[in-house]
Order: C-alpha cells, then structure tokens, then sequence
C-alpha cells in the first residue's frame, strides 16, 4: 500500500493538475479578497461596519479555493480516464480497492496542502489589503481564527469530494461541471427558493464551517455531520462503481 | 484447461447491450510460447486481453492467468507486463518521471527505470515530455513499463503499431528472447506478415474462435501463408480483402 501511494504521489505533482485549479483559485480569492476590502474602506467611512467585520469578509473570501480544490479532487482521476492511464493504474496497484484507497489518502493531503495555502494568503491578504485597500489594519478576532480553520477544513475536505465525483462521472469535463453546477448554480440557487431544505447540501454546509453567518445555516458541528455524511455517501458509491464497472 | 497453461479463456462472451464482442471464447497459452491473437480491428482482441487482466467483466465464461483470475492472484501486477493500445503515459511527465512513477507504484529502485529505459532504446530520450514522442516511441515506453518487473508473462496489445522498420525488428528480438528464457508472450495484431515471423502460436478470433494452435500447423510448416489462412478462417472483410 505504501507503493501505491508513493506511486499516487508522484503522479499528483505531475502535469499541470496540481498547479492549475490553485492559480485559478488564488486569483478569483484574491479578486474576491479585494473587493471585500475596497468595499470595506467605503462603509467603515459610512460607519456601516467596523474594520473587524471587513477583515473577516477579507479573510473568509479565500473560501473560493475550496471549489478549486475540489477540481484539483476530480481531475485527478478523471483525466486518468481521460488519458487510459486509469487500466495501469489498477494493474499496478494490484486491486481497485488498494488504488481507490491510495488515490484518496494522497489527494486529502493535497486537498490539505491546499488548505494551509488558503489560509497562508488569506492571513497575508488580511494584512496586506487591509491595509492597501481598506484603509485600516486589520484586526484579529476569535471569529477570524474560527473563520481561517473553517477554510481549511473546507478546503482540505473539498478534495475527497472532487474525487469521489471523479471516480462517479470518469469523464474531466462532466465532473468539472458537476462541480461547478452543484457549487455555484444548483446550491445557491436551491438555497434562495428553499433555505430550510438546501442547508443540508454540501456546500451550503460546508458555509457554516467557514461561518458564512447566515441565519438559516446549520450549527457548525450538524454540519460537520451533514458535510461527513455526504462524503461517506460519495465514497461508497464511487467506490462501488469502481469495482463493479469496466475500466475502460 | 490444460494443466500447465499460463493463460486460460473458458467460454468467455462478452455482450455490450444487444452488441456481442466476443463470443464463447475458449483457448490456451502454454508457457514459454509467443502466442498470437489475431483478428481485424473490431474481432474482440482488446476485450479479450481486458477480460483477462481484470479490467472487464465476462458477461459469461472465464479467463485466468496463472490458474486464477487476474484480480485473485498472488502477486499478479509483479508477475504480468502489460502495454494496452490507448494506455496512455502519465500526463506532463517526461519519459523518465512516467516510468519511474510506475517503479514506486511497484515498489522498485530507481536503477530499474534506467535499465527498462535501456532496453527498449529510450535512454537517450528519456528526459523529454512525452507529449513530444512519436507513436513508435510511446510504444517502447509503454513496453518499458511491461518490462519493470521482469515479468513471467507479457500481454501486450498492437505493439507494432506506430513502430518503425527497426522498432519492429527490435520488438521481434525482444520477445523472441523473452520466450527464450522460458517466459510467455501473448500479443494481439492485426498485421499478419509480422505476426509469422514472431510467434509459435496463434489464435485467430472474429468474436469466436477460428482457429487456436501452432503456426506450423496452420500454414502447414509455411506452405501456406498466414495471410492466406487468415482470410480462409477469418471469412470475407469489408476492406477489399481476398474474400471480400
């Protein structure tokens, strides 16, 4: 098993799948980050709000690169499939259990990699633009610590789930989209019409760990539940699929 | 099943919906041979050879390598090489990451990657992308991994395709040798005049069996051409061939 992994490892420093998702996820968190800030400047001066409020939003923008590491998750088995490196893959490993195992051990380690990176330029984005864009220094809350490891968990957990939509779809450009439809599209907008029901999806709970404070969200330890339950759900399914269906 | 057979199809069908590519297959490979699984594009080869490794499941019958299944035998990714027609290299590695990728997946020294890489005429090439190699050239890698383990047995999939005059004539030499030490070859091709100038044995499947045994017999110690034979057994194609 230590093989397989090392092997897996080594293929996931490979390509650009590893680079890519996170230069996209830097940017749009920074883009994201920055207009927090610069919109921070405008309502601390109103008094609307107060520079705390401002480094929070500042800080919790970096959340973003949770859906990129759940693209990081999918590509890295989807484009095995997309390439037929998928059949050596099973072939070497020995079983498809022992790959399926492998591949989610090392892609949580870089689901967390990604993770402390969030964190890392978040804390450095709430001191850098805090001070360029709003005006102010930043200031430090137990909310902005529970806000930065809320990120990380998200992040570090968005990568299994990319996976595991990998292992389901097989296909790079459906489980992209997959993604990005549940992310962006189907739970935003199944939140909207109906708050009480799409708090229990994943990403709507996974808003509650990074305390997106919205008032309908679930507790942050229900949904830690919810988050685990999904993911157990995605994993017996993508891992069932994998042993019962034709590598092809 | 023969006692000593290194590979085993037993009535093997597969079916795709109403589709059926294979169709009660059933053939040994005895050790030490070069076998040949021939057939036109579409006969079933490459189902064939994916039912044996594993990677796809009979809708009936059963293939096994060794005695067992793919899936259940001991120490089966050390012992069988294997270079399938569209397993693709690792994405944005060179010649020499790819392989030595696959080394750690297996648990092998690096040194072993420098001397596959040797072997199949790659070393000097090594440190390029793969995405710049030629077909001939992602053939011999693949055919490196095949060779990581030094393995009992080699399954490979149109190896010949993409490789040069030369490149052919070297994979020929390669698996001669490789039978030469008491190790077993099965390789599906559709090109028939390299086919008998390799191989002890052959099969030739259009989704059945046509025919299963030694070359000798077949072109009757070379009084026929295989290419003859073939078409006899294989029926009428559709590209114009001498039965069409």
């Amino acid at each position: 098993m230590r093989d397989v992994m090392a092997g897996e490892w080594a293929k996931a420093w490979s390509g650009k799948a590893w680079w890519l998702p996170a230069a996209f996820g830097i940017l749009m968190s920074f883009m994201a980050s920055l207009g927090y800030a610069t919109q921070g400047r405008e309502s601390i001066a109103q008094s609307r709000t107060d520079a705390g409020a401002v480094t929070d939003d500042v800080v919790q923008a970096w959340m973003m690169m949770l859906l990129f590491a759940s693209l990081y998750g999918a590509v890295s088995v989807a484009r095995e499939y997309a390439t037929g490196t998928i059949a050596r893959s099973v072939l070497l490993s020995g079983s498809r259990t022992r790959l399926f195992s492998a591949k989610l051990i090392v892609t949580t380690a870089m689901g967390a990699l990604y993770g402390v990176l969030a964190v890392g330029l978040a804390v450095a984005s709430g001191w850098g633009l805090m001070a360029a864009g709003a005006g102010h220094r930043p200031v430090w809350t137990r909310e902005t610590w529970l806000i930065l490891l809320g990120v990380f968990v998200c992040t570090t957990l968005s990568a299994p789930w990319g996976l595991f939509i990998g292992w389901i779809v097989r296909n790079q450009i459906a489980a992209v989209g997959t993604l990005m439809g549940f992310t962006l599209l189907l739970d935003p907008g199944l939140q909207a019409l109906f708050p009480q029901g799409a708090k229990y999806l994943m990403t709507i709970a996974m808003s509650s760990v990074y305390r997106d404070g919205k008032p309908e969200l679930l507790s942050e330890p229900l949904a830690l539940l919810v988050i685990a339950g999904w993911l157990a759900a995605a994993a017996f399914l993508a891992r069932k699929l994998l042993t019962s269906r034709d590598v092809v | 099943m023969s006692e000593n057979a290194v590979v085993s199809f037993r009535g093997v069908t597969k079916r795709f919906g109403s589709s059926t590519a294979v169709d009660d297959l059933s053939f040994d490979v005895r050790p030490g041979r070069v076998v040949g699984l021939l057939g036109r594009n579409g006969a079933g080869k490459t189902t064939s050879l994916r039912i044996l490794l594993g990677l796809a499941a009979p809708t009936a019958g059963a293939a096994t390598v060794f005695g067992h299944r793919y899936a259940e035998l001991p120490g089966a990714r050390h012992r069988i090489g294997v270079g399938m027609d569209g397993m693709a290299p690792v994405p944005g590695t060179s010649g020499r990451r790819g392989v030595a990728i696959w080394a750690k997946t297996l648990g092998l020294p690096a040194a072993r990657v420098d001397e596959v890489l040797e072997r199949v005429g790659l070393a000097e090439s090594a440190d390029r992308p793969v995405k710049g190699y030629s077909t001939g050239m992602r053939q011999r890698l693949s055919l490196a991994v095949a060779l990581l383990t030094d393995p009992e047995l080699l399954v490979l999939d149109e190896p010949a395709n993409g490789l040069d005059p030369d490149g052919i004539r070297w994979l020929r030499h390669l698996l001669r040798s490789f039978a030469d030490e008491g190790r077993t070859v099965l390789v599906s091709s559709h090109l028939l005049a390299e086919v008998e100038q390799t191989v002890d044995d052959v099969v030739i499947m259009q989704q059945t069996l046509r025919y299963a045994g030694p070359l000798s017999e077949l072109t009757s110690d070379g009084t026929d051409r295989l290419e003859d034979r073939f078409f006899a057994l294989a029926g009428a194609g559709k590209g114009g061939g001498p039965d069409a």
